[in-house]
């Protein structure tokens, strides 16, 4: 590996960006203290919605944190060589990205304060308890593996057990997070195996898109090389990602479709549940998945600012996705008397209404820029950008 | 510049001796740093000695709940409920007031310690009305004593919690 | 405080106490120590798994316009102080379901609480195991664990748990609750273990429609038992096969 790492050059560009997401975090702090200070009322969750906007921004962010690993691990696990110098960012872009996911998280519990006794008390058949482990492990491993990558005298021992460590270990936390949903007895919409499975499809997706914007933006901010073949094989590889991510969509709807048990829920989605059905057409599956197919396998696929547009939209479509998800799956009533109408004054038979409230959509804000400032940081102050990415540094044997 | 920085350098100290001077200089028996704890309304003693109570009452509070919680043991002895029926009284406002103010009997002691007191999110700050008498405070005792019911002294000794008949009534 | 007087203080309040006990010693208005319920058990005794507390709902009993039961639990437990909460957000620990049968039309009302399954999704996915069932069957929130992530709340099949969105001042006695934490029917856990019987269950029988009987599911010689073993009944989702401890006729 002769790739020469260097720490960025702070500029105001630099400085204007911290500032900035500094402001962020400081908004979505002041909000997350609003909400705790005078009760979740102040939110949109009710006793029928119980997981709002915080835990979709949570959600997504921790299903990407795992994904973004993704590119170190093509280097160091499949030892592809071309992604090897992309190792560093990614590894540190996925600790960054759960940091953020779990600040959201912690902070939108209605006891903040027991965190202590969460990390001390646990029942072992939560796979909630089991997710803490897995979490903070997951943290201290790739910090780990980030270590290895960055020592020379490591890395020809370690870095591949290393990376494989943090490989299996990712897998097995996306599945947890998969099967928070997925080991919902009581849910039309969860209760299903193909949860976790989904979650992995979505974490390649969405971590990737993640990487590929982070990339793309911090070479060009800084004056770097970022030459085509990088970029077009990591492109090559979000439209791989994203069919993924559409097959499993596609088997969970057409299998539920089979079952008349679930032809309500899946009505739900597909037709007519209002903003659920236009979230999940128009853009999880149309801006979301469609679109960027098209843009990222066609002669539109060699421009940066279209793959970057492309990007975005995976991100988008991905934001739908989880809000269909935990949201959609919650305001679709519980099927506690099949075949009867049901009404009540706790809101049973009824789907249940759901807006996301100011504060929320701060805390989930918040926990994204303290993410992103994370990374900001780590790239000026460590060694982890490749002087250069050009072809020629990246593959130097390929024929021009 | 010397002076300046000889001037920092015995900040700290100053700092210091500006602190613990404070209560001496803040006048003869006023105690503005001590916590200004409430006579308990009823008994002459608690259900442990003072000192051991100040040290230990938080586990036995917690030792009480949760074998309230978890197994539906529900002596008296170390209730919250009747910590609160002793030490709260009826009239009183401040004394009786919600977990922000500084005068109920238990925010009082843990605003001058420093420690986070978490009960009353949940527990209300005031006793169940009417507070009935508490077996194991001595005037009671006698009470219970002179009663001399052989039925009612067995309750009396579970609801101290008591194998140790500390209500000295049973048979 | 002369000494003089607080001994017949002391025993006045004492007398009051115990007058209107027929076996035992009052310990607050309504709750009595040694009550009616002769399997009451002693209360330095922890639960035991022995006992099985149950309900059995008839909902052809249960009249529509009938709410006893959900005022009584309001009441005992001081629920619906919530004001800063909006209607979506309030405490219930008890509803009244009306369903309507799309295929035939036939109407039917009935009560839904916490089922008190014998394994219970909510106690399965709480990470600090605040949700947790008592070795007699009744599943409770401790309150000093919970840290409020409300996964329970999505994990229960019966929507059966409320989080309480705001501050709230001037608890019942029996039934601390506040802000940040969850909470649900606690089959009223302070009676039972005091020898009562729940206030929803006592309440429909103050009403004269007794379409609740609560008790003892393992003690053969209970009315539930024995309404249980001759009678038709059914959990509520029984395809789910949590063994619910509140089962229903007439749906």
């Amino acid at each position: 590996m002769k790739a020469r790492f260097q720490q960025i050059q702070a500029s105001p560009g630099f400085y204007g960006l911290l500032i900035g997401l500094a402001a962020v975090i400081l908004i979505g702090l002041g909000a997350a203290y609003y909400m705790e200070h005078n009760g979740h009322w102040v939110t949109g969750m009710t006793n029928q919605v119980v997981w709002g906007t915080p835990h979709v921004f949570a959600i997504f962010l921790i299903v990407a944190a795992s994904g973004a690993l993704n590119v170190a691990s093509i280097g160091s696990v499949f030892g592809k060589t071309p992604y090897k110098p992309l190792a560093r960012l990614s590894a540190v872009l996925a600790v960054a990205l759960l940091i953020g996911g779990l600040a959201v998280l912690v902070l939108d519990l209605g006891r903040p304060d027991r965190l202590i006794v969460a990390m001390t008390t646990y029942n072992f058949k939560s796979i909630f308890a089991w997710n803490i482990f897995l979490y903070t492990g997951f943290m201290v491993i790739v910090l780990v593996y980030l270590w290895m990558l960055m020592e020379r005298k490591m890395y020809p021992r370690f870095g591949k057990p290393a990376g494989f460590v943090a490989f299996v270990w990712r897998l097995i936390l996306t599945t947890g997070t998969g099967s928070i949903f997925g080991f919902l007895v009581a849910r039309q919409m969860y209760d299903a195996a193909i949860m976790a499975p989904l979650f992995i499809a979505m974490s390649f997706a969405f971590g990737l898109a993640i990487y590929l914007l982070v990339l793309m933006a911090s070479y060009r901010w800084t004056g770097r090389e970022l030459g085509d073949y990088i970029v077009y094989r990591l492109k090559n590889l979000l439209g791989v990602f994203v069919a993924g991510v559409f097959y499993f969509v596609a088997a969970q709807h057409l299998t539920n479709l089979y079952a008349t048990e679930h032809h309500g829920v899946e009505a739900f989605v597909l037709l007519n549940g209002g903003i659920y059905t236009f979230l999940f057409w128009f853009v999880q599956i149309l801006l979301g998945t469609a679109a960027p197919l098209a843009i990222l396998f066609s002669s539109l696929g060699r421009s940066r600012t279209w793959i970057g547009i492309a990007s975005a939209l995976v991100i988008l479509g991905g934001l739908a996705q989880v809000y269909v998800l935990v949201i959609g799956g919650q305001a679709y009533p519980l099927s506690m008397f099949p075949g009867y109408e049901v009404s009540s004054s706790f809101y049973d038979g009824v789907v249940a209404s759901y807006s996301p409230s100011l504060p929320e959509v701060l805390l989930g804000l918040g926990g994204t820029a303290m993410a992103f400032a994370l990374v900001v940081v780590a790239v000026k102050a460590l060694h982890l950008l490749p002087e250069s990415l050009s072809d020629k540094a990246v593959n130097p044997h390929a024929a021009s | 510049m010397k002076r300046l920085s000889d001037l920092l350098r015995s900040l700290p100290a100053l700092l210091a001796l500006a602190v613990f001077a404070a209560p001496a200089a803040a006048g003869d028996g006023d105690s503005g740093l001590r916590p200004d704890i409430p006579e308990p309304l009823r008994g002459d003693s608690c259900v442990e000695e003072t000192e051991d109570m100040r040290r230990n009452h938080m586990d036995y509070l917690k030792g009480h709940r949760d074998q309230v919680m978890h197994q539906g043991i529900r002596t008296k002895k170390y209730s919250l409920k009747e910590c609160l029926g002793c030490h709260v009284p009826t009239e009183d406002e401040a004394r009786r007031a919600g977990r922000s103010e500084g005068e109920h009997f238990c925010q009082n002691c843990h605003e001058y310690a420093g420690v986070e007191l978490d009960c009353f999110q949940c527990h209300n700050t005031r006793p169940q009305e009417p507070r009935l008498p508490h077996p194991l405070t001595p005037r009671n005792r006698q009470t219970m004593q002179d009663a001399g019911n052989p039925a009612t002294a067995e309750l009396l000794n579970k609801l101290a919690d008591s194998d140790k008949n500390e209500t000295g009534v049973a048979q | 405080m002369s000494d003089d007087k607080q001994p017949d203080l002391a025993r006045r309040e004492f007398l009051q106490g115990s007058a209107g006990a027929a076996a035992g010693l009052a310990v607050a208005p309504g709750v009595m120590l040694y009550g009616p319920a002769a399997s009451a058990k002693p209360i330095d005794e922890a639960a035991s798994s022995e006992v099985r507390w149950g309900m059995l709902i008839d909902a052809n009993k249960c009249a529509s316009d009938c709410d006893a039961c959900v005022r009584a639990c309001n009441t005992e437990h001081g629920l619906g102080d919530e004001d800063q909460s909006g209607p979506r957000q309030q405490t219930q620990y008890i509803r009244k379901v009306e369903l309507r049968n799309k295929a035939t039309g036939a109407s039917h009302s009935l009560p839904m609480m916490c089922q008190h399954c014998e394994t219970p999704p909510c106690a399965d996915v709480c990470p600090t195991g605040a949700s947790f069932k008592r070795a007699d069957g009744i599943v409770l929130v401790d309150r000093h664990i919970c840290i409020g992530c409300r996964y329970c709340m999505m994990a229960c099949p019966y929507k059966a748990r409320s989080f309480v969105h705001e501050s709230l001042e001037d608890q019942e006695p029996y039934t601390p609750r506040g802000k940040g934490c969850v909470e649900s029917c606690t089959l009223c856990v302070h009676r039972i273990d005091l020898g009562g019987i729940p206030a929803c269950a006592e309440a429909c029988g103050a009403e004269g429609n007794g379409a609740i009987l609560f008790g003892d599911l393992n003690d053969p010689n209970s009315a539930i038992a024995q309404a249980v073993a001759e009678q038709a009944t059914t959990e509520v989702r029984a395809d789910l096969g949590l063994n619910v401890g509140v089962r229903y006729q007439g749906i």
